[in-house]
């Protein structure tokens, strides 16, 4: 038996939610920025799902533009942190503010 | 997909419609291999070059406004006037931006040239993000604005304050790109499900979603979707709740950057939000207007209140740049009603591009180092000492007032009188609070520079205002408190546009 389009979309929405709610919880910017590339995968298995069971091509192309996107911004976010770190010596949220008055 | 469907599909690739954003780029690697073959010493020269060249584009783009073509890529990007019009926008910006940028990059031990080059990468995928009409069009040129502007951000990568702005940019900008893409995924998946009435095969087309939401008014997913991706653009104009970003990443951010971030990324992201609500999502004009108008209301009075006990002006500008996203987000909930909303919200961003980019230029010329301390204490007695910096500054802090006689009067009375026609009473009373409250902390400002008889804060301030800006930035400067006072007495073919629609 294979899965029907309702579990595929379960799941994305599932792993979405994980990767929404661990950006606002956790205090790590690295787990953080983990939990923000879930959201993208998440919409990337939704996009797939939706695209196989409807029949309609779009969604397929749309994934490869997903995907360089991502690996554009996980390039630039990870220079950033690693820059923060060398400057800071943590990447504890908490611990991030310089710019609070 | 056969392959001579392809080639069918390519032949309609009209290239020549997107000449101003190909020769934008071309530009920016130009800029690249100019710094590879020309000796160090003349190094300086390549971003006196970059702003040449932008002149000339933005010459050719002038002298012919009107756009031959109506749908290129076969339907990914439309040409019309507004795009025109918006394009003439992004460009102006984005000179503003690298004369600012040649003004204060000199201070920083960075590379300079590569600075002008992402500048110059990201006005053009502005243009194009402007001008989609189709998903899929619509988040590949936001991200390469919003990768482009990670980079801007934490572009003083040794100071620990650019640093922690550019990471918080990161993860807020990041997290709406999730929320802007998941609603985008369930909208295309809704759109495309066999079982519903007006099933469309291509959902990621602006007309084509139109099509299928007005045959569903009701669907719950596809609401969702749309709540998703209002506030994925709710984060790049930073409205209410979505503003929290903004001070923080004003202040930490090198100020040719917070002036783009202000004025240019914001004003792509209104624009992007007017053809969501009056195209794409115009038959969820239900669940779109209450949103957006809590928005409106929320941003203005956040913006406004929590403007008035900011002392460090880089703060003070972004959260009163809040508080006009609202303005602008008054006319934006009116489109559904009232047409001529639209002009309005064209008009405000012009506006607010003037007014803008004349405070920035005066806080470039002024600021030391470490560009993110700059107090309104640090103003005081400015015009003694340079009344051409002061005389900018008033233009521009008057027109972010809506003080008439500047333009920036006009930008919020045209807004008003759409949200007046729209008949959106409660919300015009609370804007018309937040113009009060808002005339207070510009004036702190202006009387800080007017009327203070301390004298400067520190010698080395007076120094950086005696000197004034360089002969460029100072013609730039002039023209722009010039067209402020100009553009608000005579608004001529733009405000017979406006009030046309």
């Amino acid at each position: 038996m294979s899965p029907s389009l309702d579990s595929y979309v379960l799941l994305s929405a599932a792993l979405f939610a994980i990767g929404f709610l661990g950006v606002l919880v956790r205090r790590n910017t690295l787990v953080i920025y983990m939990c923000l590339e879930l959201m993208l995968v998440a919409s990337t298995l939704a996009l797939v799902a939706f695209s196989r069971f409807n029949g309609t091509e779009a969604g397929d192309v749309f994934v490869f533009f997903i995907l360089t996107v991502a690996a554009a911004e996980v390039a630039v976010g990870l220079a950033i942190i690693v820059a923060l770190f060398r400057a800071r010596q943590t990447v504890q949220v908490d611990e991030l503010d310089l710019l609070k008055k | 997909m056969d392959p001579s469907n392809l080639q069918e599909l390519a032949a309609g690739n009209t290239w020549t419609a997107i000449w101003p954003e190909l020769s934008l780029g071309c530009l920016a690697l130009l800029l690249l291999v100019l710094e590879t073959l020309l000796p160090r010493f003349i190094h300086g020269k390549i971003q006196t070059f970059s702003i040449a060249g932008q002149v000339f584009i933005l010459a050719a783009l002038l002298l012919d406004l009107h756009t031959p073509y109506h749908e290129s890529f076969n339907g990914l990007l439309v040409q019309s006037s507004a795009g025109q019009a918006m394009r003439v926008f992004f460009l102006l910006s984005s000179i503003m931006v690298s004369l600012l940028a040649r003004a204060s990059l000199w201070k920083h031990r960075v590379s300079k040239v590569e600075f002008h080059h992402i500048v110059l990468v990201v006005s053009a995928a502005m243009m194009l993000l402007v001008q989609s009409r189709n998903f899929v069009m619509l988040f590949v040129s936001l991200e390469t604005v919003t990768v482009g502007l990670y980079i801007l951000v934490s572009y003083y990568r040794s100071s620990a304050r650019t640093l922690e702005a550019g990471l918080k940019y990161l993860v807020m900008g990041s997290l709406s790109s999730g929320l802007l893409l998941f609603g985008i995924v369930l909208l295309y998946g809704v759109a495309g499900s066999a079982s519903l009435p007006g099933r469309s095969s291509d959902a990621m087309q602006y007309d084509e979603l139109a099509r299928f939401l007005a045959a569903n008014p009701h669907n719950f997913l596809a609401a969702a979707g749309i709540a998703l991706v209002l506030s994925g653009v709710a984060f790049k104009i930073g409205a209410f709740p979505f503003q929290i970003w903004i001070p923080d990443v004003y202040q930490g951010a090198p100020t040719p950057v917070t002036a783009l971030l202000a004025v240019a990324s914001k004003a792509a992201g209104f624009v992007v939000l007017l053809g969501l609500v009056g195209e794409a999502f115009a038959p969820y004009a239900w669940l779109v207007v209450p949103i957006l108008t809590f928005m409106a209301a929320a941003t203005i009075l956040f913006g406004n209140l929590a403007a008035l006990k900011q002392h460090n002006v880089k703060r003070l500008i972004g959260l009163s740049g809040v508080s006009h996203a609202g303005f602008i987000l008054l006319a934006v909930v009116s489109v559904p009603r009232v047409p001529m909303a639209v002009g309005a919200v064209y008009f405000y961003l012009f506006a607010y591009l003037i007014a803008s980019f004349a405070v920035f230029g005066v806080m470039t010329v002024l600021a030391g180092h470490d560009d993110s301390e700059q107090e309104i204490g640090d103003y005081s007695g400015l015009s003694r000492e340079s009344p051409f910096l002061a005389g900018v500054l008033a233009c521009g802090l008057g027109s972010l007032a809506g003080i008439p006689p500047f333009v920036g009067f006009m930008g919020k009375l045209f807004v008003f009188v759409a949200a007046f026609k729209a008949g959106h009473y409660g919300l015009l009373l609370v804007a018309i609070a937040g113009v009060v409250i808002s005339i207070y902390y510009y004036f702190g400002w202006i009387r800080a520079a007017y009327f203070n008889d301390e004298p400067l804060a520190s010698p080395e301030i007076a120094r950086r205002a005696r000197d004034g800006a360089g002969r460029l930035l100072a013609i730039a400067l002039a023209a722009l408190a010039a067209s402020s006072i100009v553009f608000g007495l005579y608004q001529g073919p733009l405000g017979a546009w406006v009030s046309l629609r």
